[in-house]
């Protein structure tokens, strides 16, 4: 039983304010992922709660009794750092057993929870060995084996897959849902890589210069981005965006144009709050982008790149308007550089943001 | 630079420049070792030749006669009494410099690092005036505060290097696992920076090891002097004697030799770790 | 809880890490002030008193000072030994750390025993100046000694000289006793520099068409800028504090005829006392102490400025 309410937390490094006033709940069993750019702030909201800095205001609460002046040991939870940050002249028993040593544990407790710790993570034939001894994967497994054993109410990881090889990242992301399936613990995990965020998370956290954009579900944010930066961020290739003027606004929706070009959109958004003249975004996914004429809007662009990755090809054209749009196909469409190409998409897959980057729905 | 695996010219003149710079580096030290087997007549006599039997009657006067001994279990305890506070204080600066931040963290170490301009010879003067008012004159406890006081800005410069180094997650880690300030150092830190603590203390001890000039002022009792002082006196008693002299000087020598062959490389590193950033 | 005893626990552990980083700071701080700040600065405050053996006098000003510089019946000992310190530097610049920049580019070249000659050179590194003081000193003695019976054994008869004895051989003799002990000192100094120069540069220069001694003028010499600014601030150092060998070599009194005297010497004797200096002067050795500091510390400072100004960053 876990659960965790952060209110109105906030750091500052001297002038810098590197989080501020963020209020936050994660529920029990949950795992959460902080997902940003790098330097927006999740790693310290991170070691916030892991009590490794201290909050300069707000308070946070674990199961309801406030934890932020507790010792980091004494908050109940463990941390995967993303260099592993094993011990080097230890061996793996001797890592995996440090926490519970420093609390005078029981020797015979200590040997059977590194055992049994050992075996969920398949490390039982390397318990004598040293860190620089295993591979990238095996120091993965110590570090979260290192947590395990402490049996924590939270287990906090911070980027750790980032050292591992593509391969590797990918396996050690399966096997790290599973061990949330199984340990049933809620488990914060902070990522730059929007791919971990939506591939592993229950509930992802976005994160920008200290401030939380927006929290949800991944495909909530992948189909309801209630900002242009989340649009932008979440989903892989990013978002394509284009920027438009309102000509008309009605009851059902809103009528605008690309760039002034005279192509004109309509898109329904019933309480838009936006009015005429106004300069807004608007954003087309990849690969909602199809190759036919009878969708509701077309964009006309000039091939200048194709990637192909076999299976899938991306397409990158500029627009008629001087926009740099990026179209996903599939893997065998025949396109040639510099030709001249139609792209359509359906108005109920369009993002509108006004001149603040919300979205307008 | 390897271009030297086969024979030039230019290979060959190296060879012998260094061969002829290594003979003129050992050959003193050889002969003072070999005369130290002679008799006296012997090694005016024949000063060149072998020994006509290794006798050891010169090292049995320096045991038996002298107080040679005496003066080395003198500088031992110096030695490794100041090393050992040396490592201890200097490990306590550099960690709190290195490890944390805290307002006026630049000035302290700052003024750690100013010691290393200060000859401190300069200021024999008042530091004789304020041993006598502790009364640590003529005491081995007065030369290992100065010892260590002395070496203690360059240990803490290097060892600072190090901590710096060392990754500040580790340290979270064990501050996660409830490691108390005191065990993160002591079981984490310290261990993992063992190789400059030897490189810091042979930096420190060499000097320390050989020193002449705070014993010749602050050492007056035959029972307290070091050996590099000593042998004055023992030089002073034995003035002509040749073969128990050289004799004397292979004894003090002789041990430092063996160890620094023994650890070169740790000694090379530890002796110019101040001129190597 | 209330919200203030939060505060109360947070503040308690601000405390707590205070308590902690003073436990960790004081002791060193408390022996460096004991035994190196305050005697520093006493040297300082009792250089402008007058002084009665053990016990402080009047405030004299600069009247110490005076004295060792212009006072006509002493002032001469304080510049034969500035003489003789500058003489020692500029030989141990030109001869020590000459022959040891010479080794350093020969063992570069990572010739057969590298490893073994470096330990060779530096064995008397290790040594105490009062052993390598007194092994040379029976060495050079003009009747028992080795290097006369060398001399006269390979012929030269007139060069058996007295070498200690005379005041035109004895300092250069003890310089080349100096150069002999620390010459493996620079040279692994310079060793390690020229290591630490990227290989591809040199190898470029190679392909480049350069002479060995065209790299070692063009390439080397310039990247090792950073070791030889330390060189030449430690043998000034080294030069201006000299003392163990002429002590041991020559004595107190930088015989013959103050041919060997350093300020070192001058400063013991002013400040300890001697057969020719008499008693005990505390305020004019203390005086004498202050400008021998300056002088290395202005020296120290300009050197370093003008050796840094030479220096490169690689990379």
């Amino acid at each position: 039983m876990a659960q965790i309410n952060m209110l109105g937390v906030s750091k500052r490094f001297g002038d810098l304010e590197v989080i501020s006033d963020t209020t936050l709940e994660i529920k029990d069993g949950e795992f959460t992922v902080f997902v940003g750019p790098s330097g927006c702030g999740k790693s310290t909201l991170l070691r916030l709660l892991a009590g490794l800095d201290e909050l300069t205001s707000g308070e946070i609460n674990l199961n309801n009794q406030r934890i932020d002046h507790l010792a980091p040991a004494k908050r109940g939870l463990a941390m995967v750092f993303q260099s592993y940050a094993l011990y080097p002249h230890m061996t793996v028993y001797q890592n995996m057993s440090y926490a519970l040593k420093v609390a005078k544990e029981q020797k015979t407790v200590i040997d059977e929870k590194v055992k049994k710790a050992a075996e969920i993570l398949q490390l039982s034939e390397y318990l004598d060995r040293k860190p620089k001894e295993l591979s990238g994967g095996q120091r993965q497994r110590v570090a979260i084996g290192r947590a395990i054993v402490r049996e924590p109410k939270v287990f906090l990881f911070d980027e750790p897959l980032s050292n591992l090889d593509a391969k590797l990242r990918v396996q050690m992301r399966i096997e790290l849902t599973k061990l949330h399936k199984k340990l049933k613990t809620t488990m914060i995990y902070v990522t730059h890589d929007q791919v971990e965020a939506m591939t592993m998370a229950d509930k992802i956290v976005v994160i920008n210069n200290g401030r939380v954009e927006q929290v949800g579900a991944p495909l909530e944010l992948y189909r309801r981005p209630a900002n242009q930066f989340v649009a932008g961020f979440i989903g892989s290739p990013a978002m394509n965006f284009f920027s438009g003027v309102i000509k008309d606004v009605t009851t059902t929706g809103v009528h605008f144009d690309i760039n002034n070009s005279g192509t004109s959109i309509f898109v329904k958004c019933p309480s838009a709050d936006v009015s005429i003249g106004e300069k807004i975004q608007f954003g087309v996914r990849p690969e909602h982008f199809i190759f036919t004429k009878k969708t509701d809007q077309i964009i006309t662009g000039k091939v200048y790149a194709v990637e192909r990755l076999g299976g899938e090809t991306y397409i990158y054209m500029s627009s008629e308007t001087e926009e740099d749009v990026i179209v996903h196909c599939n893997g065998d469409r025949e396109v040639k550089i510099g030709e001249k190409i139609d792209v359509g998409f359906s108005i109920e897959d369009c993002h509108l943001f006004n001149s603040k980057g919300w979205a307008i729905r | 630079m390897k271009a030297t695996n086969f024979i030039t010219i230019e290979n060959l003149l190296i060879q012998i420049f260094l061969a002829s710079a290594a003979i003129v580096m050992l050959y003193p030290i050889f002969m003072m070792v070999l005369s130290g087997f002679k008799t006296t007549p012997e090694i005016f006599m024949s000063p060149f030749s072998m020994p006509k039997k290794f006798n050891i009657e010169n090292f049995q006067v320096i045991w038996e006669k002298t107080n040679v001994p005496r003066y080395f279990l003198n500088s031992i305890i110096v030695t490794v009494s100041s090393i050992a506070l040396l490592l201890i204080t200097g490990t306590m600066a550099a960690y709190a410099i290195s490890r944390y931040k805290f307002r006026g963290a630049l000035m302290v170490s700052l003024f750690f690092l100013s010691g290393l301009m200060l000859p401190l010879r300069l200021a024999i003067i008042p530091l004789f005036i304020q041993l006598k008012y502790l009364g640590l004159i003529d005491s081995l406890l007065g030369l290992i505060f100065i010892y260590t006081a002395m070496s203690l800005p360059a240990t803490v410069f290097i060892l600072t290097g190090f901590l710096r180094s060392l990754p500040k997650e580790l340290e979270d880690s064990a501050r996660m696992d409830g490691a108390s300030e005191l065990r993160i150092m002591l079981d984490i830190m310290v261990p993992l920076v063992s190789p400059a603590l030897v490189i810091a203390g042979i930096y420190s001890a060499v000097p320390i090891w050989n020193d002449f000039f705070f014993p010749l002022i602050f050492i007056q009792s035959p029972e307290w002097k070091t050996l590099a002082q000593g042998l004055t006196t023992f030089f002073g008693e034995y003035s002509i004697n040749y073969g128990v002299l050289y004799a004397g000087l292979s004894l003090a020598s002789l041990p430092m030799i063996f160890i620094f062959i023994v650890q070169s490389r740790r000694f090379i590193a530890g002796m110019t770790a101040g001129a190597l950033k | 809880m209330d919200n203030s005893s939060y505060k109360r626990a947070k503040n308690f552990r601000k405390l707590k890490r205070q308590l902690w980083l003073s436990f960790l700071l004081l002791p060193p701080a408390l022996i460096l002030i004991t035994f190196i700040f305050l005697p520093m600065a006493s040297a300082l405050l009792y250089s402008v008193y007058d002084w009665d053996g053990l016990i402080r006098g009047d405030f004299v000003g600069l009247e110490n000072f005076k004295k060792v510089l212009l006072d006509p019946d002493r002032n001469w000992f304080f510049f034969n030994a500035l003489k003789n310190n500058v003489l020692v530097f500029i030989s141990l610049m030109v001869i020590q750390n000459g022959t040891a920049l010479v080794i350093a580019l020969f063992l570069a070249r990572e010739p057969k025993g590298a490893r073994f000659y470096q330990v060779v050179f530096f064995i008397p590194v290790i040594l105490s100046t009062v052993i390598i003081g007194f092994q040379w000193k029976m060495f050079l003695n003009p009747v028992f000694g080795l290097i006369n019976k060398i001399l006269n054994a390979v012929g030269l008869n007139e060069w058996a000289l007295p070498w200690l004895g005379l005041p035109e051989t004895a300092l250069p003799t003890m310089i080349l006793v100096n150069a002999w002990a620390w010459v493996g000192f620079p040279a692994i100094v310079f060793l390690a520099a020229i290591h630490r120069i990227p290989q591809d540069l040199i190898e470029a220069a190679r392909l480049d068409g350069g002479s060995e001694w065209q790299i070692a003028k063009d390439i080397i010499w310039p990247l090792m800028a950073p070791a030889v600014t330390i060189i030449v601030v430690l043998t000034f150092i080294g030069s201006f504090n000299w003392f163990e060998l002429p002590y041991i070599m020559a004595g107190l009194e930088g015989s013959p005829a103050y041919s060997t005297d350093m300020l070192g010497l001058l400063f013991y004797r002013t400040a300890f006392g001697s057969i020719s200096a008499g008693g005990t002067e505390f305020g004019i050795g203390s005086a004498l102490a202050v400008i021998i500091f300056l002088v290395i510390f202005v020296f120290s400072i300009i050197a370093t400025k003008i050796l840094v100004a030479r220096e490169v960053e690689l990379n």
